[in-house]
């Protein structure tokens, strides 16, 4: 803390001293340097020290061996049945958890565009404050209600729709829903933010040439609201793939983060979760690829019709 | 005809239906947290058997619970402190020239967000380890800024982009030197903004959970981190009182930020 204290007033003082005699560009550079360099310093660098630790032998009494080189920790991870089981199951999760977030997310950001007053306050409000609490409560809070002797089963129940309880968690079930509501109201803001700037009189000027409802939603709407569910998706797919509290609290499933958390905390084999990281992350990244492209094509397709 | 008008009525149903059923929805679990703080049982079930305050005095007495609220305030104000400082800056200095420089900020400080957080958790615990920051303060306010820091700055481009920039020249005409149009002309017209912003900075703080597991050691435990260890013991109402006070700690935020600024406005600065 004393370290970084020190270290911004004087910055400060810097740029201040500074801004009396230098021209308008390096002021400008001045000012940004601080937050590039702590993006640099805080963000960049740890990424190549994970990379090149992921490169590093194992160690059997440090976390890793310094100043080895190695491809160990990834063929580990490559040929590793369990890691791969665990990979497919987290990019299941995230795949499920998108496509419910996008849709959901498309249908509440249109409410909310199309609501006024004191309607649209309280559904913005509905979406801010999840967003604006902690993962550990929006995840354990679905245990007493869909628990086998939960609000939920008992209600079931007590009409008569089940005879016996259903165990929704731990559970897919459970883990699907956990993880939805940490990533709905992400995905419903990025549409919303887009749905604000457009014209509802286009959608209007669809229905009076007869298009149904539904069909100039999908036809007007969704089109132009294409940048917002890019965004939408890419953050519910990388945050669900990468989920750790709502499985983890929620479902008898291991996924990534749970076993990277796990070699890393209680195994210290630094290079096995660095290399796992590493490859998680490509993965990823690839997989965004391919959504961003698959989406964008069908943003055209519709521009089309 | 007829039959168009009662279609479009039941679509009309329908969608209110749909979207106060999700309003309802994404309300249950806070209001089941809230609910449940006051059980007058030590089981978790929502709606408790009995109502008490026992778990509040509980609460109150807890000397591990009130440290991991003192850490929790340390580093969300230490993080809303670095993190508006840098997010400020940067934002204006953009502001002003626009260059290739400014062209690289932006997706660098938009990355971490979109990177899952026990990834980046991991890194940053590795990396710390490096530099000897490891079980300190600042390693998590640093954590933080990195998610924090991405809010301010967006917050503030839009703030500045609003901004008429004529006031600037006109008092740089009238002989203002830079610090003294910066803090006379441009900051009473962002000083909302900036609020906003290192608000939010504070918030999400406070709430993050996954990096500060990774990085803090028993004596800088978060209040959410502790949650967690608790959570995975037993379930029990003392998690639901915290939770409370956080969810309460949040309203108050986002009521501050809509007296500042808008509800609306807020939303879209979010996504």
């Amino acid at each position: 803390m004393a370290e970084t204290n020190s270290q911004f007033p004087r910055s400060l003082e810097g740029v201040r001293e500074s801004l009396g005699q230098q021209s308008g560009s390096n002021r400008a550079l001045l000012l940004m340097a601080p937050l590039l360099a702590f993006e640099l310093l805080v963000f960049v660098v740890p990424f190549f020290i994970l990379l090149r630790i992921s490169f590093a032998e194992e160690s059997s009494d440090l976390v890793y061996a310094e100043g080895t080189w190695t491809l160990e920790a990834y063929s580990s991870v490559l040929t590793s049945d369990l890691l791969w089981s665990i990979v497919g199951f987290s990019f299941l999760l995230g795949v499920v958890v998108t496509v419910l977030s996008v849709l959901i997310g498309l249908f509440y950001a249109y409410a909310i565009w199309r609501s006024t007053g004191l309607v649209k306050s309280l559904l913005l409000f509905s979406v801010v404050l999840p967003l604006l609490t902690t993962l550990v409560i929006r995840t354990y809070a679905f245990n007493p209600l869909l628990a086998p002797s939960g609000t939920l089963n008992e209600l079931l129940l007590s009409l008569g729709l089940i005879s016996s309880p259903i165990q929704f968690v731990p559970g897919t079930v459970g883990v699907v829903v956990g993880q939805l509501y940490i990533v709905l109201p992400y995905a419903v803001l990025a549409i919303y933010s887009v749905l604000a700037t457009m014209d509802w009189h286009v959608v209007e000027a669809a229905r009076d040439l007869g298009a149904s409802r539904p069909r100039s939603v999908l036809e007007v709407v969704v089109p132009q609201a294409m940048p917002g569910i890019i965004v939408a998706a890419v953050i519910s797919f990388a945050w669900s793939v990468g989920a750790y509290a709502a499985p983890d609290l929620l479902s008898g499933n291991i996924t990534f983060a749970m076993q990277v958390e796990g070699l890393m905390l209680s195994d210290m084999r630094y290079p096995l979760a660095a290399a796992f990281s590493v490859v998680m992350l490509l993965l990823m990244l690839a997989s965004i690829a391919i959504m961003f492209t698959l989406l964008n094509r069908l943003g055209g397709e519709f521009e089309l019709a | 005809m007829s039959s168009n008008l009662h279609r479009e009525r039941l679509e009309t149903a329908a969608f209110r239906a749909g979207y106060l059923a999700l309003l309802a929805l994404m309300l249950l679990p806070l209001l089941v947290v809230v609910v449940t703080s006051f059980s007058g049982t030590g089981r978790l079930a929502f709606p408790p058997e009995s109502y008490s305050l026992m778990w509040y005095v509980e609460f109150l007495d807890s000397v591990r619970w009130l440290d991991a609220f003192t850490n929790s305030i340390v580093i969300g104000v230490g993080t809303a402190l670095v993190a508006t400082l840098l997010g400020v800056m940067g934002a204006f200095g953009q502001e002003i020239d626009d260059g290739s420089l400014g062209s690289i900020l932006a997706p660098l400080v938009l990355i971490p967000l979109l990177i899952p957080p026990v990834i980046l958790g991991i890194t940053l615990l590795m990396y710390f380890n490096e530099v000897g920051l490891r079980g300190s303060y600042a390693s998590i306010v640093l954590a933080h800024t990195l998610w924090a820091t991405p809010l301010v700055y967006f917050v503030m481009r839009s703030v500045f982009s609003r901004f008429d920039w004529q006031q600037l020249d006109a008092a740089q005409d009238l002989g203002a030197g830079p610090v003294q149009s910066f803090v006379h002309v441009v900051l009473p017209n962002v000083k909302h903004g900036i609020f906003v912003g290192g608000l939010l900075a504070f918030i999400i703080s406070l709430q993050e959970f996954v990096m500060a597991l990774f990085l803090s050691t028993p004596s800088t435990e978060t209040i959410p981190v502790l949650a967690w260890t608790e959570i995975r013991q037993a379930l029990d109402p003392m998690v639901s009182v915290v939770s409370t006070f956080l969810i309460v700690i949040s309203v108050v935020g986002i009521l501050l930020a809509v007296v500042a600024t808008n509800l609306e406005w807020l939303s879209k600065q979010l996504s």
